[in-house]
């Protein structure tokens, strides 16, 4: 089969300038889901009262409906929503001046954060209680004995989840050329639909994600082996 | 704004209903194959030789780190000019759903052998050696020792596959396959985009419902095939 070289070179550095936008829907939906996802790991825990519902249902609903049905719910929604909403408020923000990239965000801030409250769940519930007893028996307040023994040892045990995550908000990151987002998939299938190039430029956008997925899960391994570095001290003693 | 008429839905998911079976005869479909194919890279890496574990491993590796729309993009795009220009075979006027069958049997096949795989190590090795010394043969001790119990074992990883499948499915109106997005993408372009919202909200509550179905066949299939349970009967 004949491939157009030249082509494929020439796009695959291409998508790379289009990789900030990738990686920032990452990063933001995982920074700003991740402390929503924790105070709902601890509302699931404590099982507080009227919470349990409703957080049952947001996480279900995030694992049932497919991402491309979210990303499109979400953005037939939204735009016309804030609209009547600056309208009403007398807000003189154009919202349809935004970039559609904070849509990205949104909506992969909501999806991380029902996937983070689980991963933290269970995390959380694989310390042993005695841990935190343990830590009031020294007279620790119950927020240091989250932040500097429960916490961390969580984290190890939640590690490889999250990157399982990672990747696959990386994966789904793929959908938000629907939003006229323009990340690595959306450079390959404007690059693509020029010259007719389509196997080309796919093959290259193909190759540009598994790279990134390779990086991230070999930093992930760094991460697990220095976190669980006071694993091996413990054993060791 | 353009009033939010939720009476809607229900009509839309009426409408939209009768191509749930497109979206389940694609998905059981990949699911035949997949396993077919995810159980061929499941021996090799149990027991091939080193080249094909090799082998075996970076496809399931490669298949992780792929976006279904992309393989489904090179697949649809691909496979038609790949296929014409080797052996002059036009399968260009072939239904969308062959294309959308085939990725998604690739990216299933590599889910599934890993779950095989793990399902397989997990069943005690001394399972095997005592039905082999009782005269089962190799196959026999397979067949009904040692796989019945691996299956129970995969169960609940198989049935997230599963669902991970069905929504990844999905993305097959993309190549224009009219399932249950495809065809609300229909009554959304028929009315020039109008009710696009209430449309979008019906298919995510089908799918919704599906999932849900779904997890419940789980959860039972897994209580009924516990080991517990069997072991009392």
């Amino acid at each position: 089969m004949e491939l157009n070289y030249e082509f494929m070179a020439d796009t695959f550095f291409k998508l790379f300038h289009a990789l900030p936008v990738t990686l920032s829907i990452t990063f933001v939906a995982l920074l700003a889901a991740t402390p929503i996802a924790f105070l709902l790991a601890l509302a699931r825990i404590k099982k507080i009262k009227y919470l349990q519902l409703p957080i049952k249902l947001y996480i279900s609903l995030v694992r049932g409906v497919p991402m491309i049905v979210q990303i499109l719910v979400i953005y037939s929604l939204l735009p016309s929503l804030l609209n009547y909403l600056f309208k009403e408020l007398n807000i003189s923000y154009n919202i349809f001046d935004l970039n559609t990239i904070w849509y990205a965000y949104i909506i992969f801030t909501l999806s991380t954060c029902a996937m983070l409250t689980e991963v933290f769940r269970s995390a959380l519930q694989s310390i042993d209680q005695g841990q935190l007893e343990a830590g009031y028996s020294v007279g620790m307040s119950t927020w240091r004995i989250y932040l500097r023994i429960i916490i961390p040892q969580a984290l190890v045990v939640a590690l490889p989840s999250l990157c399982n995550i990672t990747v696959s908000i990386i994966k789904n990151t793929s959908l938000v050329f629907m939003m006229a987002v323009k990340d690595i998939t959306a450079v390959g299938k404007i690059a693509a639909s020029y010259g007719y190039n389509y196997i080309e430029a796919y093959i290259d956008v193909f190759v540009v994600y598994i790279i990134i997925c390779s990086v991230v899960q070999i930093l992930f391994n760094v991460l697990e082996k220095s976190f669980g570095r006071f694993r091996q001290r413990v054993l060791s003693n | 704004m353009r009033p939010f008429e939720p009476h809607l839905i229900p009509d839309f998911m009426l409408d939209i209903l009768p191509y749930l079976s497109v979206t389940l005869g694609v998905t059981l479909t990949t699911v035949v194959f997949g396993c077919v194919l995810g159980g061929v890279i499941a021996y090799l890496k149990l027991f091939g030789n080193k080249l094909q574990r090799l082998l075996a491993n970076a496809y399931t590796y490669s298949m992780r780190c792929t976006p279904s729309i992309i393989l489904l993009f090179i697949v649809f795009y691909g496979l038609p000019k790949f296929l014409i220009e080797m052996f002059g075979y036009d399968i260009n006027d072939f239904n969308r759903a062959f294309f959308v069958i085939i990725t998604f049997t690739l990216l299933f096949a590599a889910n599934i052998s890993e779950i095989m795989r793990a399902a397989y190590i997990a069943v005690d090795r001394g399972q095997y050696e005592a039905a082999v010394s009782v005269g089962m043969s190799s196959w026999q001790a397979h067949y009904r020792i040692v796989f019945p119990q691996a299956a129970v074992i995969a169960l609940p990883n198989f049935g997230n596959s599963l669902l991970n499948l069905l929504k990844e499915g999905s993305l097959a109106y993309t190549v224009g396959l009219v399932d249950l997005l495809g065809a609300g993408e229909l009554i959304v372009a028929r009315a020039y985009g109008a009710s696009a919202l209430e449309v979008y909200i019906a298919v995510g509550l089908i799918y919704y419902g599906i999932a849900i179905a779904l997890e419940k066949i789980c959860l039972h299939l897994e209580e009924r095939f516990s080991p517990q349970k069997i072991v009392k009967v």
